[in-house]
């Protein structure tokens, strides 16, 4: 049976290597992570609602935004799901929680991983903190992950 | 906006390694049957314009009309250059995450009984030993698997012959 | 269904660079789209449909419209569609973009087009392009086959390598007139192409366009659109596309049968009946040197064989009777997805008489090439006049 599906199909790759400019506002963002385990994010001119991860456009006003603003490291769960599967590229070992934190100040939800695994230690409302890595890579996993307080 | 300097760029590197597996197709199953089995290589025919093709396929684009596996035809391995080249500059080869040896002939030419042109490695690196009107001849591998570069992996220029002899 | 007299009133371009290490994708695609939007002067809200392209496999980005349709552009809960058809891409857009408003269904339609080349690489990424089984193990990207068809070209009508370097000179001197190309080389010799190594017989690395990145804009207006935004817009005359076979060498590969169907079909919609007379500009995608000198052939700007011939008469010159590639053309700027609509602003830009430095004298009448994919060409005819 699987030499008779081998004729059929020619197995092959894609392997390119690529190389990201990740753009100012990017750079900040993750610099102040790394370096002073501050959480920013950038509020639109007309709007005026904070948007974490910081970009440069409002896409609802099509507005430039320059005005950077200190978050809390803190914030709250609105929405959670537990892994508990196995890939081999995984942030923590499962189980773990991916979760959207609104970040204090923030009016945009934030992605991040949660170091519990329990479901019934979760919920929507619950108060999550930020915990930093100890030598920062410039990645997003510059926080760790969030923990429960 | 200002230039930024060599060390300030934040550059996120990554590497894709994407396994796929293609359906190639009832008469490419048939052609590499034949190529590994038989040391043959076949096209396919419209039953409508008669255009013989290679790569055979299963759609005749002009006429819009099937070509099935009794539709195949048997073409030698044997054609006339039509144009050639010699690749020589880096490049990464998505299939392999690697740059492809270089330099590499590379040529274009029809397969005797062939309505259409094929483009395949040659073995030779001087442009200036290749002329249009050439005789080319597929070289096998002593071992064959049933894929295309690894049994077929070039064309000679077979130095004596042109077109017309 | 009625079609309507479409135009273009707004052209946004990011200054092409080789690596623009200082902005991200959306952020440099919002510089082209606030540039057409300023041109215009439209507020975001007035957009009613926007198309966006490039070739994701250069920048491994599977789903870019998801980005860059949002963040770089006004497209939030408005229709955005992505068109990747190639080296076409830009010209396919353009043309894209025309039907949606002369078929009456938007009234203002924005266009992009945009590459990060250098983020991925361009050979790399077209050879993914191609069927996996037969051709990718041997193809060189676009280089290898554009090298073949130097070669054939060459043989078959004598032109000489000289006469392709011509080209370049011409091309990458004209760039310096144009403050947005990639190359600009107002000393640019023969000499100086002559000497650059052969990459892939018979291309010299001189003869070869660059890899760049950045974006291109274009705002299209119905006529009645057109009467509140400006009374400078470069209308629609005709619009043709003509493509080819599956595996590019399905037929022959020099002369460019393609451009010879489309400008045929072309010139009759719009009523040409002698390009050279009939056209005061052309902006046509020449990949290599060779490809310009075969292309105006292929266009009917002279006989087969003739392409050296008309550049040594001067008649594609800034000076002559019909202005090739006055921005520098394709061998100046190369940022793959853009490339083709480039082509499109620029005709745009001589109809608008905003060409500056660069401006051909009483252009009223300029075609645009798109040429990509196993040898496809679309073609646009521009007028200063609409259409009668």
């Amino acid at each position: 049976m699987t030499d008779d599906i081998e004729k059929k199909v020619y197995r092959g790759r894609i392997k390119v290597p690529y190389k990201h400019t990740a753009g100012a506002y990017v750079e900040k963002f993750i610099t102040e992570i790394g370096k002073n385990n501050k959480i920013y994010g950038v509020r639109c001119p007309k709007c005026g609602e904070v948007y974490v991860p910081p970009k440069m456009v409002c896409f609802k006003c099509f507005e430039k935004m320059e005005e950077w603003v200190e978050l809390g490291n803190q914030g709250t769960i609105t929405g959670f799901t537990v892994i508990t599967h196995s890939t081999p590229v995984m942030p923590l070992d499962p189980p773990f929680a991916y979760a959207r934190i609104r970040l204090d100040g923030a009016d945009s939800d934030f992605v991040h991983i949660i170091n519990e695994g329990d479901p019934n230690k979760l919920e929507v409302g619950a108060r999550v903190a930020a915990v930093f890595k100890e030598k920062p890579r410039k990645r997003i996993l510059d926080i760790e992950y969030f923990k429960l307080v | 906006m200002s230039r930024k300097k060599k060390g300030d760029i934040f550059e996120i590197k990554w590497k894709t390694n994407l396994p796929y597996r293609w359906s190639i197709g009832k008469l490419a199953v048939k052609f590499f049957e034949e190529l590994k089995e038989n040391k043959k290589i076949l096209g396919s025919k419209c039953p409508k314009c008669k255009k013989v093709h290679f790569p055979p396929r299963a759609v005749c684009a002009e006429c819009l009309v099937k070509m099935t596996l009794d539709d195949m035809v048997e073409l030698p391995p044997r054609g006339t250059l039509e144009g050639f080249t010699v690749v020589n500059y880096p490049f990464t080869d998505p299939s392999t995450g690697g740059i492809r040896p270089f330099p590499y002939g590379y040529a274009i030419f029809k397969l005797d009984g062939a309505d259409t042109y094929t483009m395949h490695f040659v073995n030779e690196t001087d442009a200036s030993k290749m002329k249009i009107g050439q005789r080319v001849e597929a070289v096998f591998n002593d071992e064959l698997v049933g894929d295309l570069v690894a049994d077929i992996p070039y064309f000679r220029i077979v130095e004596d012959e042109k077109e017309g002899d | 269904m009625t079609k309507h007299q479409t135009a273009i009133v707004g052209i946004g371009q990011t200054k092409f660079r080789s690596k623009r290490r200082d902005v991200n994708i959306p952020e440099m695609i919002y510089e082209a789209v606030r540039m057409a939007l300023d041109d215009a002067q439209l507020e975001p809200k007035d957009i009613d449909a926007i198309l966006i392209g490039n070739m994701d496999h250069f920048e491994g980005i599977n789903f870019s419209e998801m980005w860059t349709g949002i963040d770089a552009a006004p497209g939030y809960l408005k229709p955005v569609v992505k068109v990747a058809t190639g080296g076409t891409t830009g010209s396919s857009l353009a043309i894209c973009g025309y039907h949606n408003v002369a078929s009456g269904i938007y009234d203002k339609v924005l266009v992009i087009g945009w590459e990060k080349l250098n983020e991925g690489g361009a050979t790399t990424g077209i050879i993914t392009a191609f069927d996996p089984v037969w051709e990718r193990p041997s193809l060189a990207g676009a280089l290898g086959p554009l090298a073949l068809m130097a070669g054939m070209y060459s043989a078959k009508y004598g032109i000489t390598p000289e006469q392709a370097a011509k080209v370049t000179v011409k091309n990458r001197s004209n760039a310096a007139n144009n403050p947005f190309a990639h190359l600009q080389m107002p000393d640019i010799t023969i000499d100086y192409v002559m000497s650059s190594q052969v990459i892939s017989y018979p291309l010299r690395l001189h003869d070869c366009c660059p890899q760049s990145e950045g974006a291109c804009a274009l705002i299209y207006a119905n006529e009645t659109e057109v009467k509140k935004i400006t009374d400078n817009p470069a209308w629609f005359h005709a619009v043709e596309t003509a493509h080819y076979y599956t595996f590019g060498t399905d037929d022959k590969m020099y002369d460019l049968p393609t451009a010879t169907i489309a400008s045929k079909k072309a010139y009759k919609k719009a009523g040409i009946k002698d390009p050279i007379n009939d056209l005061d500009v052309a902006e046509i995608y020449e990949p290599t040197s060779w490809s310009e000198l075969s292309w105006t052939e292929a266009l009917g700007f002279c006989k087969p064989g003739e392409g050296g011939k008309l550049l040594d008469e001067g008649i594609t010159q800034m000076s002559g009777e019909l202005p090739v590639n006055p921005s520098g053309g394709v061998l100046s700027t190369n940022p793959i997805g853009a490339t083709a609509m480039v082509r499109v602003a620029e005709a745009a830009t001589q109809i608008m008489d905003r060409g500056e430095k660069r401006q051909v004298p009483d252009v009223e009448r300029a075609l645009a090439m798109g040429f990509g994919g196993s040898l496809w060409t679309e073609l646009m005819i521009l007028g200063k006049e609409p259409m009668r």
